[in-house]
């Protein structure tokens, strides 16, 4: 039998999908941020061979599609590595590392922004290479990195919708679940869409709030 | 005891330093003059360590600056003073004074906090201690870079043209200050192409040339006929000099 009408149970599985869609977006995030920045301080540090080998593994995932990516967790991995992956498990690996790669980029580019002459002044000064990251590079990087940051993450959120297709109840596996049952696509979809948008516009703003901290904290403008 | 001692350094083919010889000793000003690419900076890059030699050595107090082991200690004997500040821009002045200090040889922050003020107050910048360097002029940004190598109380000051990014007026604040150091006994391995005040602050004056030291002399024989004059490219080099 068919329900072709909407419910308020209806907005209930909403919320739980928008629910799981910011769960696995802050999961993968977080776990994104962490790896692509502990990937940028190896290359900060010149560690051979580990150094190439993450520009690389960055590089393919930078350039091949998402959907790819997690197809490939999630039908090759369990053959190759003889383990189980849920679909869970298969999108907070894709899509963590999906954000590593770009962040590791953010990373880079804004350990580079950091004038060379500051860093000589600070080893001069006998600083340790740890010493300098942690006093002199961070801080400026971290403002620096903010702005690209958020944009990127905005976007990620818009990709974790690419996991409903291997099942997990997001938002837009909610959405596709609802519009087979009542065969309104311009409304079911409009609603998700909305929802998207407003946790979009959130990331944004928080993102340009903790920017604001940071460059007060780090009051410079420049010259 | 500052050591260079037959030092050469190359980048790619093109030969730097050609076996430099110069001694520093404490209490002592001594100025390095040369014509732009003579070598300079170079010199003092090497001294502290932040270019490696090809060859030869330098030692600060016998810890040789090529040795790993000794490099930190070398360092802590030897404070820079750059062309272009090069401060922090996300500290104030304040925080880039005592970053070194509290990081490096583990002062107590508020007794580095209190050295660091008591040194901004010295050169004028009481009042400017919690400014960041992009609100200074460049005169006062310079005197906070002193400060900064001040705070590492080091044996040997070494300083690399520190006033040629600032205009007449703010090089007169910055050479006023290099002076009373020099008074007070400060050792400096001084950098400069302002020969009349070199004149007035050093003990000795050497001349490189294309990365040789060409003259090592006693500061008013330096400008004597009989002595660094009696060089010809000495008395070219002061004679553009003095016409610019
Ligand atoms: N990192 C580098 N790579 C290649 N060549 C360099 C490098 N640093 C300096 N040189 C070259 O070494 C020579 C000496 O440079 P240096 O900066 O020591 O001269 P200087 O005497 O300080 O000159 P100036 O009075 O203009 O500051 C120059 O020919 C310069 O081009
Ligand atoms: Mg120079």
């Amino acid at each position: 039998m068919r329900y072709t009408e909407f419910t308020p149970f209806d907005l209930w599985l909403l919320t739980q999908g928008l629910g799981v869609t910011i769960g696995l977006f802050l999961a993968t995030s977080l776990l994104g941020v962490l790896i692509g920045v502990v990937w940028g301080v190896i290359r900060f540090y010149r560690v051979p061979v580990l150094t190439q080998l993450i520009t690389f593994v960055s590089e393919i995932l930078k350039n091949s599609p998402v959907l790819v990516q997690l197809f490939l967790v999630f039908f090759g991995f369990p053959g190759l590595l003889k383990m189980n992956v849920t679909p869970v498990t298969a999108a907070l690996i894709t899509l963590s590392a999906n954000t590593a790669a770009f962040v590791y980029v953010i990373a880079v580019s804004a350990i580079e922004s950091i004038g060379r002459d500051q860093i000589e002044a600070a080893r001069v000064f006998g600083l340790t290479r740890w010493q300098v990251l942690r006093h002199v590079i961070a801080p400026q990087a971290a403002a620096f990195s903010i702005g690209p940051l958020t944009a990127l993450l905005v976007n990620q959120l818009q990709v974790t919708s690419l996991i409903s297709v291997i099942g997990v109840m997001d938002l837009a596996k909610i959405g596709a679940n609802l519009n087979l049952r009542t065969l309104k696509p311009f409304i079911v979809w409009t609603a998700v869409g909305i929802l998207y948008y407003l946790a979009a516009k959130l990331v944004a703003m928080l993102g340009s709030a903790l920017e604001k901290r940071l460059r007060a904290h780090s009051a410079f403008r420049g010259l | 005891m500052l050591k260079v001692e037959n030092v050469k350094k190359a980048f790619g083919d093109v030969i730097v330093l050609d076996g430099v010889n110069l001694t520093v000793s404490p209490g002592e000003v001594v100025s390095i003059l040369g014509s732009s690419g003579s070598g300079k900076s170079t010199l003092i890059r090497c001294i502290n360590g932040l270019e490696k030699l090809n060859d030869g050595r330098i030692t600060v107090d016998d810890f040789d600056v090529s040795k790993p082991r000794d490099l930190a200690e070398a360092r802590k004997r030897s404070g820079t003073v750059f062309q272009l500040f090069n401060l922090y821009p996300h500290m104030t002045a304040l925080q880039n004074i005592t970053l070194a200090p509290v990081e490096v040889l583990k002062r107590p922050k508020a007794e580095a906090e209190a050295e660091g003020r008591a040194l901004l107050a010295s050169v004028g910048l009481g009042d400017r201690a919690d400014a960041y360097p992009s609100q200074l002029s460049g005169g006062q940004r310079q005197r906070v870079g002193i400060c900064r190598a001040l705070a590492m109380k080091p044996r040997y000051l070494l300083l690399d043209e520190v006033t040629s990014a600032l205009d007449p007026e703010m090089t007169a604040e910055v050479l006023a200050i290099l002076a009373k150091l020099a008074t007070d006994g400060t050792t400096m391995l001084f950098v400069t192409h302002e020969i009349e005040f070199a004149r007035q602050i050093s003990d000795r004056i050497v001349f490189l040339e294309k990365g040789k030291l060409l003259v090592d002399l006693p500061a008013e024989q330096f400008f004597a006929p009989d002595g660094g004059l009696a060089q010809p490219r000495v008395a070219q080099f002061l004679s553009k000099m003095r016409k610019d």
